[in-house]
């Protein structure tokens, strides 16, 4: 993989990006919400498809990919405020979650991941006796 | 084998608290440079400029205007055209999950961790290079990229000049 290190402002200036330079990676917007029976992840992924994504949890870390499919503009560019290229976020969870139970779905290029804790271990009121 | 995250387990969690903040912003912030071109929070989330971000440009008969607008339907936008100047106006609904980001006060239960992306309304003003014709303007969203194409005017299309011999 070409690794070029390009800063943001660069980016915005630099000139159409020849094919070999279009592979780039971001790093998605994210909504992380902790709902105690699970955590959800809403994620920003425009231009990727649902069959494009792939989602995995390894060792308390859930990683999503989303693949971008190419696309330019017709005609010469005129501004250029954001590259367009896949999507690419790690997120340590810890322990505790069932990840067989791990779903997801992509609309409108928003990745929502639902990720369950273990039953074992969400939380649980616990009654005091007086 | 304890790792130095069990030290900001109960009962040290109290006082450790604001060294937990400051490990996730220094995590947020070493996964953003760690990554090459991470650029982080995009089009909603840019404090900097005019919400969304676009790409423009321009070919012989027209001008095509890009935007990222993920969880936008249709109706969530607006555009308008008048002379050289286009307008995407709209509103990003709450997140399809049903989380409901509020400013004030959370859900009994619910702790936010990340809250990246915005909600609201925004809007931007193109100003275009030349004048387009705003009835054969169309619009297309999919997948949360709205791509705007707009034709030019007739005067402003390339004209091919014939030249007569004297």
């Amino acid at each position: 993989m070409v690794t070029t290190t390009t800063t943001a402002r660069e980016q915005a200036t630099e000139q159409p990006a020849s094919p070999a330079r279009e592979g780039q990676t971001f790093h998605p917007a994210v909504d992380v919400c902790d709902r105690g029976a699970e955590v959800t992840i809403v994620a920003d992924v425009p231009g990727a498809r649902a069959d494009g994504i792939d989602v995995s949890f390894d060792d308390g870390v859930l990683t999503v990919h989303a693949t971008v499919p190419p696309r330019s503009l017709p005609g010469r560019p005129l501004a250029r405020e954001y590259g367009i290229g896949d999507f690419r976020r790690a997120f340590r969870l810890g322990e505790g979650f069932d990840a067989a139970q791990i779903t997801a779905e992509c609309r409108a290029g928003v990745l929502t991941v639902h990720v369950p804790r273990l039953a074992a271990v969400r939380p649980r009121k616990i009654e005091v006796r007086g | 084998m304890p790792t130095l995250r069990d030290l900001f387990q109960p009962p040290f969690v109290g006082f450790a608290q604001p060294l937990e903040d400051l490990r996730d912003e220094f995590d947020r912030l070493w996964s953003s440079l760690a990554e090459p071109h991470a650029i982080p929070g995009r089009p909603f989330h840019r404090p900097d400029a005019a919400a969304p971000a676009v790409n423009v440009s321009e070919s012989d008969d027209a001008v095509t205007i890009e935007a990222e607008l993920p969880g936008l339907a249709a109706g969530d936008v607006e555009i308008s055209v008048s002379g050289e100047e286009l307008t995407l106006k709209g509103s990003r609904p709450v997140s399809p999950g049903g989380e409901q980001p509020s400013g004030d006060g959370e859900e009994a239960g619910v702790t936010w961790h990340r809250r990246e992306r915005g909600t609201g309304p925004f809007e931007r003003r193109i100003m275009l290079p030349v004048a387009v014709d705003a009835s054969r303007v169309e619009a297309r969203l999919a997948d949360g990229v709205l791509t705007v194409t707009c034709p030019k005017a007739p005067q402003c299309q390339p004209h091919k000049v014939t030249v007569r011999s004297a």
